[in-house]
């Protein structure tokens, strides 16, 4: 989806998250209206840096109104927002894994793995298939299948790039894409 | 009246019981405010800064019961800070002193430490009940002291305070002589719980209704837990991770098939989704159920589980339950009278197609004609379902609507709120209590003065567009007790307009608004009875008294009304005016 496509929108006075009324044909599907948020946040006078800051008032058409960045809301009470943070939190050990053409998905323990071999295994086990493996920077990537993870900002990323222990916290989900579907993967800005 | 001796009026005013009633006895003439005082039992005071113990106390010598409420309710958004205020111990240490036959304390929203609660433990020889509510500073070493030094404790009810846990042995201090409790409710504990200790103590109290347990609870004790105790009436289970074995779910449903007294039921803080067929057996009983906790409950098992409820009428959950979840409730708990759904999501990151919208809350209001209290997080609403809403449910009293994103208006048409809204309080003629959200202009306001004539409690957050929405509210509801704004463009000509109008309400708050340090010493200038707190963290914005700037706009005003003025204990932050 095209940036420029966005330019006329951007001015309407419409107060909705962007990309709210567009159809989404795309693979990516909801990353999509994430990206683009960020996008706008970062060309944009808004201030990003503070997780707690200022939600920008309805007398300014031109920028949407950031999501849920004040503070205290939604008024959710404190004891609850930690119960929350808490599930969330213990949640993180087990994501859940997508495989092409396969009609269910898998979860599992990214917690009990400790390598990126191991995960490679594991999942091999889990679809029983072959052919699995992460792909190593500089090397040719040989293998059928490759192994690609969406992070915390949505983006949907190689596995392997980064050291186990950042890759562990930042994995959000799995997915094991055919390698000949995957042309050009990392440089696809939608 | 008058011609009867003081013992018969006093035997009349027994018969009056709500705070309010009482206090308008008091009015009628001195004799029956003195009879009326002397007998008075039981005191609730929704802001602890409004008076102070000595006069309570010499008011009220004989009270039994105190109720006191702290810090503004937007504390709970972490709007407050820490150590503005709300501490208990002058208030024990002067009923102490005083001698007052002390039986039952309620606090919420308050500052209690480990040292007020020994005070309390060992001041009041008959104390029965302690119910801490949203409350912070203490750890289970108090709790220690309370369990080990009143005797007559029946109730121990603490409910979602910030608790330290020394994983100490606070249980084991209940003496073995200690046979009364009625209620215990700890759930809100995060550390590890003497299992032991609390089943010899549930052994020993025959009068056990209500139990909470917390998470550290598994699965086996509470099986045995519940065979001890089969006469419970209120149960909050802990959590369990891992799927049971069958001997102990066998025994967990022998177990429960016998508490056929059980009518409320909270807690699955972790639940493995197979554990819930145990409880099956008392669905058709409950007449409460809190699963707001419960986030590993999803889908179809909830929807088993609910739709044995039938004679469900209170019911808390999260907003995973989706809307066909919703459309399940409302065909199977025709007795609901409140509905409080939940985000799952607090932080918005999930991309949740499966949560709640406006199409849940028309189905509920069309299925449970009995339904006067909600609260309803959502992402989406539109007028045309506020408007169904108003017309299947005009019996509201308490009407809350949370709209995750700030300013959004009808998903459909784009427009406002502000007719749903109006449909909402012109349809609910008995609405005390309202929270709006959404895409709303001064229009929503101008109706909420219109119709909304008994409503006590309004909050309001990103709404309006000028001073007007505020001034139709306070012009308009003449029985406002408790306003509470944020993040709207409500400034001076608002707050100053009918300043005398502070004194007949609790409190107001008003934070990210257009209000000035000018307007608020305005206001405080000619208000005695009213302390107008300007509560400023910035470091950078606190300014020698010569040198600032009376057009700089305070970032959070709390006023009330008060018969004892300034208090001494705010934090340097808070300045009182």
């Amino acid at each position: 989806m095209a940036k420029e496509g966005l330019g006329l929108e951007i001015t309407e006075l419409r107060l909705g998250l962007p990309g709210d009324n567009y159809s989404e044909i795309s693979i990516w599907g909801s990353k999509n209206k994430k990206r683009v948020l960020s996008d706008m946040m970062t060309s944009s006078s808004l201030n990003t840096e503070n997780e707690n800051g200022v939600v920008s008032s309805a007398e300014d058409e031109s920028l949407p109104v950031v999501k849920s960045q004040a503070v205290g809301w939604p008024p959710v009470c404190s004891y609850r927002r930690k119960k929350n943070n808490e599930e969330a939190s213990k949640a993180i050990g087990y994501v859940k894994v997508s495989m092409d053409g396969v009609p269910y998905l898998r979860k599992i323990d990214l917690g009990s793995s400790n390598s990126y071999n191991n995960l490679a295994t594991v999942l091999e086990n889990l679809f029983g298939c072959i052919g699995l493996g992460v792909a190593k920077e500089g090397k040719k990537c040989e293998y059928i299948n490759i192994i690609i993870y969406e992070d915390k900002d949505r983006d949907w990323m190689l596995v392997g790039d980064v050291p186990w222990q950042m890759f562990k916290e930042s994995c959000k989900r799995l997915r094991i894409v055919k390698r000949s579907d995957a042309t050009g993967f990392g440089l696809q800005r939608d | 009246m008058n011609y009867f001796p003081d013992e018969v009026i006093e035997h009349v005013f027994d018969f009056v019981v709500s705070h309010r009633d009482r206090n308008s006895i008091s009015l009628v003439c001195k004799s029956w405010h003195k009879i009326e005082r002397l007998s008075r039992k039981e005191v609730f005071i929704g802001n602890c800064y409004a008076i102070n113990p000595e006069r309570l106390i010499g008011r009220f010598p004989c009270l039994k019961s105190l109720t006191l409420k702290g810090k503004p309710h937007f504390a709970d958004f972490n709007l407050v800070p820490h150590e503005w205020g709300g501490f208990v111990l002058p208030w024990i240490e002067a009923l102490a002193r005083s001698r007052v036959g002390l039986e039952e304390l309620r606090l919420k929203r308050m500052v209690v430490t480990d040292e007020s609660l020994e005070l309390l433990s060992r001041s009041f020889a008959n104390f029965k009940s302690l119910v801490l509510v949203s409350c912070e500073g203490f750890t289970t070493d108090g709790l220690a002291s309370i369990a080990a030094n009143c005797r007559q404790l029946r109730e121990l009810d603490l409910q979602e305070n910030e608790i330290d846990d020394h994983r100490g042995q606070w249980l084991n201090c209940f003496p073995d002589s200690c046979t009364t409790l009625i209620s215990l409710n700890f759930a809100c504990l995060k550390g590890e719980t003497n299992v032991a200790a609390l089943e010899r103590l549930v052994a020993r109290s025959p009068n056990l209704k209500s139990l909470k347990l917390n998470r550290a609870v598994p699965l086996d004790a509470l099986a045995r837990l519940m065979s001890c105790a089969p006469q419970l009436v209120d149960l909050g289970v802990g959590s369990y991770e891992n799927e049971p074995d069958p001997e102990s779910f066998a025994k967990l449903m022998t177990a429960i098939e016998k508490c056929m007294s059980l009518r409320s039921l909270s807690g699955f803080l972790e639940v493995a989704p197979l554990c819930l067929p145990a409880f099956y057996p008392i669905c058709q009983n409950l007449i409460s159920l809190n699963l707001s906790y419960a986030a590993e409950i999803q889908g179809n098992h909830l929807i088993k589980l609910i739709q044995l409820c039938k004679r469900l009428q209170r019911l808390w959950i999260l907003d995973s339950i989706g809307d066909k979840g919703l459309a399940v409730v409302a065909a199977t708990c025709k007795e609901l009278q409140e509905l409080r759904v939940f985000p799952s999501d607090v932080h918005g990151e999930e991309d949740n197609n499966a949560a709640v919208t406006e199409v849940g809350l028309v189905a509920i209001s069309a299925g449970c004609p009995k339904l006067h209290s909600i609260l309803y997080f959502c992402k989406q609403m539109t007028n045309a379902a506020l408007i169904a809403v108003a017309k299947n449910c005009p019996n509201f009293i308490r009407f809350r609507l949370c709209i995750l994103e700030p300013h959004k208006p009808d998903h459909i048409t784009s427009q406002s709120l502000d007719e749903g809204f109006g449909a909402i309080v012109q349809a609910c003629k008995g609405l005390r209590r309202l929270s709006v959200s959404g895409l709303l202009t001064d229009q929503v306001f101008l109706y909420i003065g219109m119709y909304a004539e008994q409503l006590e409690m309004l909050s309001i957050a990103f709404a309006g567009d000028t001073d007007k929405g505020m001034l139709y509210v306070l012009n308009g509801c003449k029985k406002m007790r408790k306003l509470e704004i944020r993040d709207s463009p409500f400034g001076n000509a608002a707050l100053l307009a009918d300043v005398g109008r502070y004194e007949t309400m609790r409190s107001l708050w008003m934070s990210s608004c257009e209000v000035t340090l000018g307007g608020c010493k305005r206001l405080a200038q000619n208000s005695p009875r009213l302390n107008v707190e300007i509560i400023n963290e910035n470091e950078n914005n606190r300014m020698e008294q010569n040198e600032e700037d009376e057009r700089e706009k305070v970032d959070k005003l709390y006023l009330y009304r008060t018969v004892v003025g300034t208090r001494k204990d705010a934090p340097p932050y808070v300045r009182i005016l």
